[in-house]
């Protein structure tokens, strides 16, 4: 127990060394290198460096590994005894978009109106202000991918940078992706509902034939634009919905379709191939079921459901905690999310060690919340593992990230060394005080 | 029983006695002779009691003899009933003929409610009971109105004599008993107000209002069965000693249980699915009703303790149509245990016989009350004895009714309700022809006087010289055949036989007259005399002489094999059942392993246990083994306490809100457990055994808790842990001021809609508990005064004042935790419990001082405002302060990862062993239980768990879990139990498949809608949008 307290005292020390108010600002730029002397180095995209450093500099790395050269004027961090992981990437949530989800609708800005709303973009709505990014960044997430919710096609996900000013500041990568809800593809009532199957048929017809008509007038769009650019032909009004999806069209940008049961998946698959898009799944609850065909078709899938309980009466009590290693052991690209939620974004690493604990290889669980996700969403030249070129967007943690009992002590994003104060920590202390000064009384 | 029947029996025989009339006549007289002499039957007189080549004499409706030697009276219209048979006519007891049909029920119910009595679809008349749910003073007998087409129906099934009662509400009336035939209603109706009908379903479209949850119902109806035993009581009082007295209320509801329970009169409830059927057999044993069960078809899944409850059930015939496997991906939405039952419901009858449990059947239910006897047949197939059959429609209701002198067999003496039939009643190919009901006679399928099959010598005026022949097959009614004329044989076409004319077409170009012929005759019993028309416009006549009678072709289909339940039934009936609960070995010995033992003796390395019957009789090193001792070799594992979950929402039928009202402690978690949720088999592969069942966060004060204990495969009382204290929740904040309710999309008017208002209510509801004791001591001193009511939730309040019962209070904010902690100070009691408490840091120093426990999320917030400023610190920060502190789950995924849960503790610097405390020993003391669970103590509960490590670590599985010395969990177990349900699921799987395919085709559809449970991903707790922590 002692041994406890002088580790929470050490905690609470390097916490409160970060920030001596009760507030929590967004970092400086770098302004001079920084070194990490003598940590466990997960590169995540190599090997495990054991007593390694890292240096980074101008908000990259510069260099890492054993016996390397600091650079004079550098800042020396010790960190023996300490984990360095890359920051970790949450590849689908409203993160910014959704303060308060109940009772404080001011708060929420995750779903627009309509059914089709390609060209919303989630960064512009990305609150700095938002209490849930200190906390997620305390919890090792750096970056965390924003998803415009609600329709069918609802808009542009942005990668978003735990730290900043302003939004453009945390935006990492504007339009990851473009986010669809597939219908769902079986009739299965609830035991409550008065539907018929004719009019869910009616109602799922109506959403795909949606779907397909949105890219079908999108496609002529940039048909009818291309063909402006030559002579003779009339000028074409700007449609702001099918513009955003000119990105898509040309292959430059994935659809990331929220699909969780199998003939959702294999419809989008099907519909994709045929839209000639790329496509990444997200959900994937089924997705273990096709395995074969995601990984002949090469289609990734961001596996949400780790924490959500088997799909159906029958099947294994550890179904979803095994899946992750099921799509990993079939060569399925894959990567791990948590609940989609803001406020439970820093709980990441957990999905991926209760995958670990059913069989996903401890690398792979590593992976799978680091390097996977941003090669998935088109940002691994910059973050998910440590080497040289790449953001200095990482962390100096007290143990094995995966293992819950593991803290955070430092969080670094381009270089920039984070205020890792929050709002817990701030009440945590707060409330310290409190008790400090009962006891005195 | 003895009384009512005796009563029910003069009736019965005074409106038989009784027909015909009061009303005056209109033109003349019918005097026509009712004497009938039913001559050379086959007389089923009786279940087992046949005599053939008999006579049955009927006179004014009253059956006068029957037997082998009887005389025919002289005055009596012989019917001659050769080849035919004649039955009893058959009872059913759960009819809804002529009732008005009831809006359909509606589902939902829970979290909301407005004002306390669900709005009336109409205003209330007469001296109305305050719930709107309430029908008990509905007579059938005053509702009854002449249906035709039903009644039409069932006599085509044989039913002569049903009980019929209202459809509405959760006390629907009182039943009526009624003749299937036709005429003055005067006659139909044979007995008013039978039985009184109450249903665990609030039918007749309430979506709102108290009752609306399944526990609330039941809370209701206990509550109801006391205010009518008051009701009586009261105005025994009243009208003994007049005046100087407060009159009590007239009610009429309860005026009428109250005769119930006074003359013992049959009370008949609705058991939709067998765990309904074990609470209406609670609620029948708690008030010593005269309880019958309508069952629901799933009574086979528990046959044992249904047995035990000694009810008599009315069972459906309702056998589930195949479940959709067609498409693989709805296949894979069809749960074992839809496919079980699906294959064994059938068979219920007959093992509900075999048990010897007293049935009746009904025809309720069925999507066509046509395919009756076809349903029984089925049964009949699947094990069910035809005696047995046919006396659950005969003598068995007409003797629970307290009519089977009048009723239920052909004896001389009864009623003359009868069926004639053309064979055993159950056969395939039997048509019932007639059903005489009170001495008169309705047809059903009478066949033609002449029966045209056979062959004929066919004589054709247009060509004299060319005799022919005419051969008629097939259904008496239906017929088909050929004509063989010029030597070739003609297929007849259009064939219709109908008023004794027969009717058909040729197409003669093959014997060279061009075109179509029409030919149409009168049958005759030798001859047939017709007309017909040739193809060119020439009239003809034909005439044809009988040469043969159809000679009866033998029966060549192979007897039907009948296929029954591929598996042996498991508890529960379905997925992870297994045939009984898990052995309890005399001896288990874990060997050395890391112990956990959450108790004084810490964490001890390299260690044995040894368990004793299902007790922990010895922790320590190198421990001899018991001779008999299961060893289990632990070296590297983990053992630690079944994990404890003080907040649950799992294993609970219906809704976990009573909402109808803000406050509900008469609503009980225990009388609606669901042993049968597919999470208590998840949670154990997580190494949770044990849990506080709780209310939801609806009300102020909520309903009353159930501790249990993770039994798979038991009965609901059975998960219940003995001595357990008794527990209540409340709740407080957004979800009680109902912050995020708005019914209509308006504000909801319930009080409290404030946090002020929310103290106020509890100190109102406390104070109202202590007057009501005090009424009570004042009527005790000398017992003559009007009696105060039994008040079942001031009975429930009096106990949280006295200490028996904990409060478990759900509250977020510091204000209003410490709103309560004042509060019950004023009252002089504690708070057992916070939960949630995410506020509980702010104020742990007043927590710890009154004594309550702490049980928190870990970590969730600001999923609304209260819970904006919860922090992961919470429960540490609490801890440091003393405040005795759990972690739960409100959520039936994570308690499948609790341990994990307690990680989170870890971070703040607790140590791994007080972390798991929060789960294990904390959790236990909260619930009072930690004298039994929640350590690894000698004399202490053997639930614990075997891990594959460090239970704290991420990384670790739980690799066995054992409550009270039985294994519930194994993982290697689980893949054994896995390769099963792939086995069972794909037999039964193609079992439908063939069952398509064969010549008798699919199942009819003639079952209610198909079962399905709630879909089992729902998870009840917290996160689950509008239901938010509950």
């Amino acid at each position: 127990m002692k041994n406890n307290i002088a580790i929470l005292a050490l905690f609470l020390a390097v916490a409160i060394s970060t920030a001596s108010a009760s507030d929590y600002n967004p970092a400086a730029k770098q302004k001079k290198p920084i070194a990490l002397v003598g940590g466990t180095i997960h590169t995540v995209s190599g090997a495990v460096i054991e007593n390694g450093t890292v240096v980074f500099d101008k908000g990259k790395i510069i260099s890492l590994g054993v016996n390397i050269v600091i650079p004079d004027d550098a800042e020396r961090m010790n960190v023996a005894g300490k984990h360095v992981f890359p920051g970790l990437i949450d590849a689908a949530n409203n993160l910014g978009l959704s303060e308060v989800s109940l009772g404080a609708p001011g708060t929420v800005d995750a779903a627009e109106v309509g059914l089709i709303n390609p060209n919303v973009r989630a960064e512009v709505a990305v609150n700095p202000e938002s209490e849930h990014i200190p906390v997620a960044r305390s919890g090792g997430v750096t970056v965390v991918v924003t998803y415009p919710g609600g329709g069918l096609i609802s808009g542009l996900a942005a990668a978003m940078m735990m730290d900043g000013w302003t939004w453009e500041d945390m935006t990492l990568q504007s339009g990851v992706g473009l986010v669809i809800t597939w219908p769902s593809m079986v009739f299965s009532p609830s035991p409550f509902s008065q539907q018929t199957r004719e009019s869910w048929r009616e109602n799922r017809d109506n959403n795909l034939r949606s779907i397909r008509e949105a890219f079908a007038d999108a496609r002529a769009y940039m048909n009818a634009k291309k063909a402006g650019q030559g002579r003779g032909v009339p000028y074409h009004d700007v449609d702001p919905r099918w513009a955003a999806m000119i990105p898509v069209l040309e292959g430059k940008m994935p659809v990331l379709v929220n699909a969780a049961e199998i003939t959702q998946i294999q419809s989008a698959i099907h519909w994709a191939e045929q839209e000639n898009v790329k496509l990444v799944l997200v959900g994937g609850r089924d997705a273990w079921r096709i395995s074969d065909q995601l990984k002949t078709a090469k289609i990734p899938v961001i596996f949400t459901d780790v924490q959500n309980g088997p799909n159906r009466r029958w099947e294994d009590f550890d179904q979803v905690f095994k899946t992750a290693s099921m799509l990993s052991k079939a060569g399925v690209p894959f990567c791990i999310t948590g609940d989609r939620s803001g406020p439970n974004a820093r709980n990441l690493p957990h999905h991926a060690a209760n995958a670990a604990a059913y069989g996903l290889a401890k690398d792979e669980a590593l992976r799978s919340i680091t390097l996977y996700p941003a090669q998935i969403l088109g940002i691994a030249d910059r973050v998910g593992s440590l080497e040289v070129g790449k953001d200095a967007t990482l962390l100096v943690t007290t143990g094995d990230i995966l293992e819950i009992t593991t803290n955070v002590e430092q969080a670094f994003i381009q270089g920039k060394k984070l205020d890792m104060r929050d709002k817990h920590k701030n009440l945590y202390d707060k409330y310290k005080e409190k008790y400090r000064q009962l006891s005195e009384e | 029983m003895q009384r009512w029947c005796t009563i029910l029996c003069a009736l019965a025989v005074a409106a038989v006695g009784a027909l015909a009339q009061t009303a005056p006549t209109v033109g003349l007289r019918n005097n026509t002779p009712a004497v009938h002499a039913f001559a050379n039957a086959r007389i089923v007189i009786a279940p087992g009691k046949v005599i053939t080549g008999g006579t049955l004499v009927i006179r004014n409706g009253v059956i006068d003899a029957v037997g082998a030697q009887v005389t025919i009276p002289t005055d009596a219209r012989v019917r001659d009933m050769k080849g035919l048979t004649l039955y009893p006519g058959l009872v059913d007891l759960a009819s809804d003929l002529g009732m008005p049909k009831p809006p359909p029920a509606q589902g939902g119910g829970g979290f909301g409610g407005g004002a306390a009595a669900a709005s009336r679809p109409e205003p209330p008349k007469g001296a109305a009971h305050w719930n709107a749910k309430m029908f008990a003073d509905v007579a059938a007998a005053d509702e009854f109105q002449a249906d035709a087409r039903a009644a039409e129906k069932l006599r085509s099934q044989g039913f002569t004599l049903v009980l019929t009662s209202p459809q509405r509400g959760i006390f629907r009336g009182t039943s009526a008993l009624v003749n299937v035939g036709e005429g003055n209603l005067t006659d139909l109706i044979v007995k008013p107000r039978v039985a009184h009908h109450v249903g665990l379903e609030a039918t007749g479209g309430f979506l709102t209002g108290y009752p609306n949850s399944l526990m609330g119902i039941i809370a209701f109806i206990r509550q109801s069965w006391n205010d009518a035993d008051w009701y009586r009581k009261a105005h025994d009082v009243y009208n003994k000693k007049s005046g100087g007295r407060q009159r009590p209320e007239t009610n009429t509801a309860l005026a009428t249980l109250a005769d119930a329970l006074q003359y013992r009169q049959p009370v008949i409830m609705t058991a939709s699915n067998k765990l309904n059927f074990l609470r209406v057999a609670k609620i029948g044993k708690e008030f010593g009703l005269n309880l019958w069960a309508v069952g629901s078809g799933e009574e086979y899944q528990r046959l044992d303790a249904i047995k035990a409850a000694k009810i008599p059930v009315i069972i459906p015939l309702n056998f589930p149509e195949a479940p959709s496997v067609d498409v693989p991906e709805e296949a894979l939405n069809i749960s074992l245990e839809e496919l079980r039952h699906w294959d064994a419901a059938p068979e219920n009858p007959g093992r509900l016989e075999k048990a010897g449990v007293p049935i009746a059947l009904t025809s309720h239910q069925l999507k066509d009350a046509g395919s009756f006897l076809a349903q029984v047949r089925k049964a009949i197939e699947r094990g069910l004895s035809a005696d047995g059959a046919l006396a659950a429609v005969t003598t068995t209701p007409a003797t629970w009714l307290g009519i089977d002198k009048q009723y239920g067999t052909l004896d001389a003496g009864k009623v003359a309700n009868i069926i004639v039939t053309n064979g055993d009643l159950f056969g395939e190919k039997t048509k019932i022809h007639e059903v005489w009901i009170d001495g008169d006679r309705y047809e059903v399928k009478v066949p033609p006087a002449q029966d045209p099959r056979g062959s004929w010598d066919l004589l054709v005026s247009a060509d004299p010289q060319q005799s022919g022949t005419l051969s008629l097959k097939g259904e008496i009614d239906k017929p088909s055949g050929s004509v063989t004329w010029r030597g070739k044989e003609l297929r007849l076409a259009s064939v219709r036989y109908t008023a004794g004319r027969i009717s058909f077409t040729l197409v003669t170009d093959s014997i060279g007259l061009k075109g179509t012929m029409m030919m149409s005759g009168t049958v005759g019993d030798k001859m047939i005399q017709g007309i017909g028309e040739r193809n060119e416009g020439s009239a003809f006549t034909w005439s044809a002489t009988r040469r043969e009678p159809m000679k009866e072709e033998a029966d060549t289909a192979k007897p039907k094999k009948v296929e029954m339940a591929s598996f042996p039934d498991v508890f529960p009936a379905g997925e992870y059942g297994r045939p009984k609960l898990p052995d309890q070995p005399q001896n288990v010995l874990i060997r050395n392993a890391t112990i956990w033992t959450q108790g004084p003796q810490g964490r001890l390395e390299n260690t044995d246990m040894i368990v004793t019957r299902g007790k922990i009789t010895r922790i320590g090193r190198n421990l001899a083994a018991p001779g008999d001792a299961l060893v289990i070799d632990a070296a590297g594992k983990h053992v630690s306490p079944g994990l404890i979950d003080a907040h649950s929402h799992a294993a609970v039928s219906g809704s976990v809100n009573e909402g109808g009202q803000a406050i509900t402690p008469e609503v009980r978690i225990a009388d609606v457990l669901d042993p049968e949720d597919i999470w208590i088999y998840r949670q154990l592969a997580g190494g949770t055994t044990a849990a506080n069942i709780l209310h939801g966060s609806a009300n102020p004060i909520g309903g009353q808790n159930a501790v249990v204990k993770w039994r798979w495969g038991a009965l609901p009382d059975e998960l219940l842990i003995a001595g357990a204290p008794a527990g209540v929740k409340f709740a407080l904040g957004e979800n009680v001021k109902q912050s995020h309710f708005r019914p209509g999309g308006q504000p909801s008017t319930r009080y409290p809609q404030t946090r002020m208002g929310v103290d106020q209510i509890i100190r109102d509801r406390f104070q109202a508990a202590l007057d009501y004791e005090r009424s009570w001591k004042e009527w005790e001193k000398d017992k003559t005064n009007i009696p105060p009511r039994k008040d079942l939730e001031l009975d429930a309040i009096l106990e949280m004042l006295k200490g028996t019962r904990l409060i478990h209070s759900h509250c977020y904010r510091q204000d209003e935790i410490l709103m309560l902690i004042r509060v019950a100070e004023d009252f002089g009691i504690k708070i057992a419990t916070f939960q949630h408490v995410l506020e509980g840091y702010k104020v742990a120093e007043a927590i710890a001082r009154h004594g309550a426990g702490a049980s928190a999320f870990s970590d969730w917030w600001s999923f609304k405002m209260e819970a904006f400023d919860a922090i992961p610190g919470n429960g540490p920060l609490m801890h440091s302060q003393g405040v005795l502190v759990s972690y739960n789950s409100d959520n039936a995924q994570l308690a499948t990862r609790m341990n994990w849960e307690a990680s989170k503790a870890v971070k703040f610097g607790l140590s791994d062993e007080e972390a798991l405390k929060f789960v294990t020993i904390n959790a236990a003391k909260q619930l009072r239980i930690d004298d039994k669970v929640g350590s690894l103590e000698v004399g202490k509960d053997a639930d614990f768990v075997i891990w594959s490590g460090n239970p704290i670590s991420t990384y670790s599985q739980c690799e066995q879990t054992w409550v009270d010395g039985r294994k519930f969990f194994d993982l290697q177990e689980d893949v054994q139990l896995r390769q099963q349900i792939q086995k069972e699921r794909s037999t039964l799987i193609q079992k439908i498949h063939a069952s398509k395919q064969s010549p008798s085709g699919p199942t009819p559809a003639a079952g209610a809608p198909r079962f399905r449970r709630p879909n089992e991903t729902v998870l009840r707790s917290c996160m689950e949008g509008f239901y938010d922590e509950e």
